[in-house]
Formats: structure tokens, C-alpha cells, sequence
């Protein structure tokens, strides 16, 4: 990663840091997994047939939004994943977005979708969330600015994961 | 598990609303294209830009060979995956000749690691007299270590293949396909005809999971760059090409699969007729989905996927992760 390039840190970079740090690393060198990789192509494919009346995947500064609609006057943001697995981490990453909003100014609800399983969850922002965002956004940057990926380390993701045969061949 | 689409006989591939129709004089052919890894066309082939367009789209590279099976080129889609990290990196590895030299002997030193390993199977199966070749191969290897220029890689690995291509007489004490010696475009008797065919049929393999990486194949480093050709497929293919084609060159000789009425002569020295290339392509495609158990990964991959692998063992080693060992067959 050239020194001189400003890195942005987006709401999946977050994600992935959150689920594991190498797969942070790589993304944010432009080492992206296998596409042809089931779970991958799992995730395209949800994206492209699920809420298709509602608008998806609004970008603005550093962040993508796959759903967004107004409901009473107020923004209502939501993510998109296949399932409750992740939903600790999910969550975080809809933490995230609506603290960048916040900081321009926009008030928004966060809402968890989960389009296989029919339903949704609300997220609330607190001042805890916003203190452990502003640290994590500082991990991140000191992670993707090192030379080299962190070494593989098996967890339970790996099973799924479309970086597996990359971190382990 | 994506699946190679083969075309041997003339006729017209077209975009019909999500899939490719292929069709001739015997009906249509629909190619779900979700399931489709690559496309190889022997046959005499039409098509427009629309297919080509979709076939990018859907990231399909085609492989187009001529009449006599020669590899002709490929349509290779504008890359899907770009990582200007990689390709720095990789050009690193290039520019640096001894980071470049480390690479080269790695590709030669896997091939030759894997040509013993065909010979040790054949001499296990009471061909004794083939230790002198794979001790003299043996001892080539050795010299690789002191070599201080690619040429001189090339140079050994040129007399290790000279070796073991003649040793390919004594495994199928065949007179019909006596190696006599290597001979290429064209190549002047059957045997040489063979393994050419199916080199260039690894060659397009290999092309085709480079595509789904992020490395460049136009930076090669044991077969020299131009950057106009593709080149790192070559060195790549060196690792498999004993035990994907040269496997399966001795068996189908060996098991009388392929026979001397199986090649024709003509103008452009021997040529194989359809039914031969249509049996090679079957067994390397065959080889190909077999699994066998990675003990890292915990699961079985296929073979295709071990040559997936392989590129993302030199993406680590490109990134100073990991250093490159080149893949050694155990079965």
C-alpha cells in the first residue's frame, strides 16, 4: 500500500476487521477472493433479488447502503446479509454507517435484514458505540498501512470462507 | 464446480437471453453459462461480438485452436480482478533477477521433482532399467542450485525432458511411438505430436485459473517476457505437465487407447484426428475434477483447484509471505 494514498476506512472494511483481520488486510489491497466461490456468489445473488422495490446500495463518502427508505420523516438504513451468523458483526457495520451519517449531519435508523429468514431488527446508536467506533476506525488504518497480511490463523469463519484456499495453500 | 464446454465440430455459438445456444447441422446445445469455466473451440467456429460481450461479462475466456489442434490464442476478458499491489510486486519479482532466478529454479526444480515422480512409478512396476535416467535426472537437479542465469535453468531443464522423453521408450516398448526426439511445429512423429497437443491444452488451463487471480500473465519468469504474450501460464504448467499430460500420454499408448490409425500425415507433419483429441481432452478434463485430500485446507480439492492453489502460493510468495514450493505429487 503506497504511503502517499489516503486510505478510507468503509463500512465493510469494519466488517471485515471485525470478522477477521487478514481478510481486512487483503480486501484493502485489492486482493479479493475467488468469485466463483459459492458463498460469494450466494451474496450477489441475495443482493440482486431481495427488496427489489425498495432502493439499494446508495453511496456516499466511504459508504454503500443497500437499503434505505423514509419512514416518518426520518432515513432508515439497513444491511443485507444470508443469515443470523454474522449478526453480531453486522450490526457493527450498520453501527458504523449511521455514525458516518451522523457526523454529516443526518439522523438515521438502523434496521438488520435478514431476507432468508423474513425478518429485520432494530439498531440503536449510543455514545459506548461511538467511542469504540473512533477506536476501531484508528485499528483499522494501523492495520491495512502494514507491509504484510497477518499470518492465516484457523477460526470458525475459515470453514466458509472464500479466502480459505488462498490462506491455506 | 464450473465445467470446461469443448467444440469440436463446426457450427454457430450464440447469446440467447441467459445462456449460450451452440448450434449445427445436429440441433442446438444450450451452455448454462453460471456453470461454464471455460470454452475451447476446435471446430470451425462463428460468432458475433454479442457472445464475446457476455462471455466477458460472465468472465468466460475462450480458447481457440486450429484445425490440425494447434493452440491458436485465447479471448481473455478485460481482468475482473485488479490488484495494482499484486502487479507491482510481481514485476518486483521480475525486475530483481535474483528474486527472478529464485522463481525460475522453483518452476524447473517442481517439474523435474514431479518427472521423477512418473519414472519412480513406472520403475516400481518392474521397469528397472530406468533408474539410470532417474539418477542421471538426479543429479541435473542438483546442478540447479549453482546456476546464476535463467538461460542456464533452461539449459538443464531442456537435457532433464531430453532424458525423460527418451526413457518413454522403455515404458511403452512401442515401436509405432518410438520419441526418436523432441520435434515441434510441427511435431514429426506421433508421441510429439501428443504431448504437444496436450502442453497446449495445459497451457490453456492453467491460462484460465490465472484469470481468476490476481496475477499478470504476461510476467513469466522462467520463459522470458515480452509482456505481449502470456508466459506465466508456461511456467506454471511446467510443475503439472508430468502428471496431468505426460501421465496420461503413457497410459492411453500403454492401455492401446490411442493407436497409430488415430494420427494423420499431411503437409504440416503429423496431426491427430478428432477421436484422439477428443480422448486426450476427455482424460485431462477427467484428471482434472479428481480429488485428493489437502491436509491444510481439511477438505478434498480437486486438481484444478491444486493449479488454483498453486498461483496463490505465488501470490504469497510474491507478497513475502510465504516462499514458493512448487507442488509434489504424492499418488
Amino acid at each position: 500500500m503506497d504511503k502517499e494514498e489516503e486510505v478510507r476506512v468503509n463500512g465493510t472494511l469494519v466488517w471485515y476487521y471485525n470478522v477477521c483481520e487478514r481478510e481486512a488486510w487483503l480486501m484493502s489491497h485489492g486482493v479479493t477472493p475467488d468469485q466463483s466461490d459459492a458463498n460469494v456468489e450466494m451474496g450477489r445473488f441475495i443482493h440482486e433479488k431481495s427488496y427489489r422495490r425498495e432502493t439499494k446500495e446508495v453511496s456516499t463518502s466511504g459508504i454503500k447502503i443497500d437499503i434505505l427508505r423514509k419512514e416518518d420523516g426520518q432515513l432508515v438504513i439497513g444491511e443485507l446479509k444470508k443469515s443470523s451468523r454474522f449478526k453480531e458483526i453486522t450490526k457493527w457495520q450498520l453501527k458504523f454507517y449511521m455514525y458516518e451519517l451522523e457526523k454529516q449531519g443526518i439522523k438515521a435508523r438502523g434496521e438488520l435484514l435478514f431476507p432468508e429468514e423474513k425478518r429485520k431488527e432494530q439498531v440503536f446508536l449510543t455514545q459506548e458505540d461511538r467511542l469504540r467506533l473512533d477506536n476501531q476506525i484508528k485499528e483499522i488504518l494501523r492495520l491495512v498501512y502494514q507491509s504484510e497480511p497477518p499470518e492465516p490463523i484457523k477460526i470458525a469463519f475459515c470453514k466458509n470462507c472464500a479466502y480459505a484456499e488462498f490462506c491455506w495453500a | 464446480m464450473k465445467r470446461s464446454f469443448y467444440i469440436m465440430s463446426d457450427g454457430e455459438i450464440k447469446r440467447k437471453d441467459n445462456t449460450f445456444v451452440f448450434e449445427n447441422d445436429s440441433g442446438k446445445k444450450y451452455i448454462p453459462i453460471e456453470e461454464l469455466n471455460d470454452i475451447y473451440v476446435f471446430g470451425e467456429l462463428t460468432l458475433n461480438k454479442r457472445f464475446l460481450e457476455y462471455a466477458s461479462q460472465k468472465e468466460v475466456p475462450v480458447h481457440f485452436f486450429n484445425h490440425y489442434g494447434y493452440y491458436i490464442g485465447s479471448f481473455y476478458p478485460r481482468e475482473h480482478l485488479n490488484s495494482g499491489y499484486m502487479i507491482l510486486k510481481q514485476a518486483e519479482h521480475y525486475l530483481d533477477s535474483t528474486k527472478r532466478l529464485f522463481l525460475a529454479r522453483q518452476f524447473v526444480a517442481g517439474s523435474a521433482q514431479n518427472i521423477l515422480h512418473v519414472l519412480k512409478y513406472y520403475i516400481n512396476r518392474d521397469k528397472e532399467m530406468l533408474n539410470d535416467t532417474y539418477y542421471a535426472i538426479e543429479e541435473l537437479m542438483g546442478r540447479l542450485e549453482g546456476c546464476t542465469e535463467v538461460s542456464q535453468l533452461m539449459a538443464i531443464e531442456g537435457n532433464i525432458r531430453d532424458l525423460y522423453y527418451k526413457a518413454f521408450d522403455l515404458i511403452l516398448e512401442n515401436p509405432d511411438f518410438s520419441f526418436e526426439k523432441r520435434t515441434r511445429r510441427p511435431p514429426q512423429n506421433y508421441i510429439n505430436t501428443m504431448i504437444s497437443f496436450g502442453n497446449s491444452i495445459i497451457y490453456t488451463i492453467v491460462l484460465s485459473e490465472i484469470y481468476k487471480t490476481h496475477l499478470d500473465p504476461r510476467i513469466g519468469y522462467l520463459h522470458s517476457t515480452n509482456f505481449r504474450r502470456f508466459t506465466l501460464n508456461l511456467d506454471v504448467s511446467e510443475i503439472f505437465k508430468p502428471i496431468i499430460v505426460d501421465r496420461m500420454i503413457l497410459t492411453l499408448i500403454g492401455k492401446k487407447m490411442i493407436t497409430k490409425s488415430d494420427f494423420d500425415k499431411n503437409a504440416n507433419g503429423i496431426i491427430m484426428k478428432d477421436k484422439g483429441k477428443q480422448l486426450i481432452l476427455q482424460e485431462i478434463d477427467k484428471k482434472m475434477g479428481v480429488t485428493i485430500k489437502h491436509r491444510e485446507l481439511g477438505r478434498e480439492v480437486s486438481y484444478r483447484t491444486i493449479v488454483r492453489m498453486e498461483l496463490y502460493k505465488l501470490e504469497k510468495h510474491l507478497m513475502g509471505e510465504k516462499e514458493f514450493k512448487p507442488f509434489q505429487s504424492k499418488w
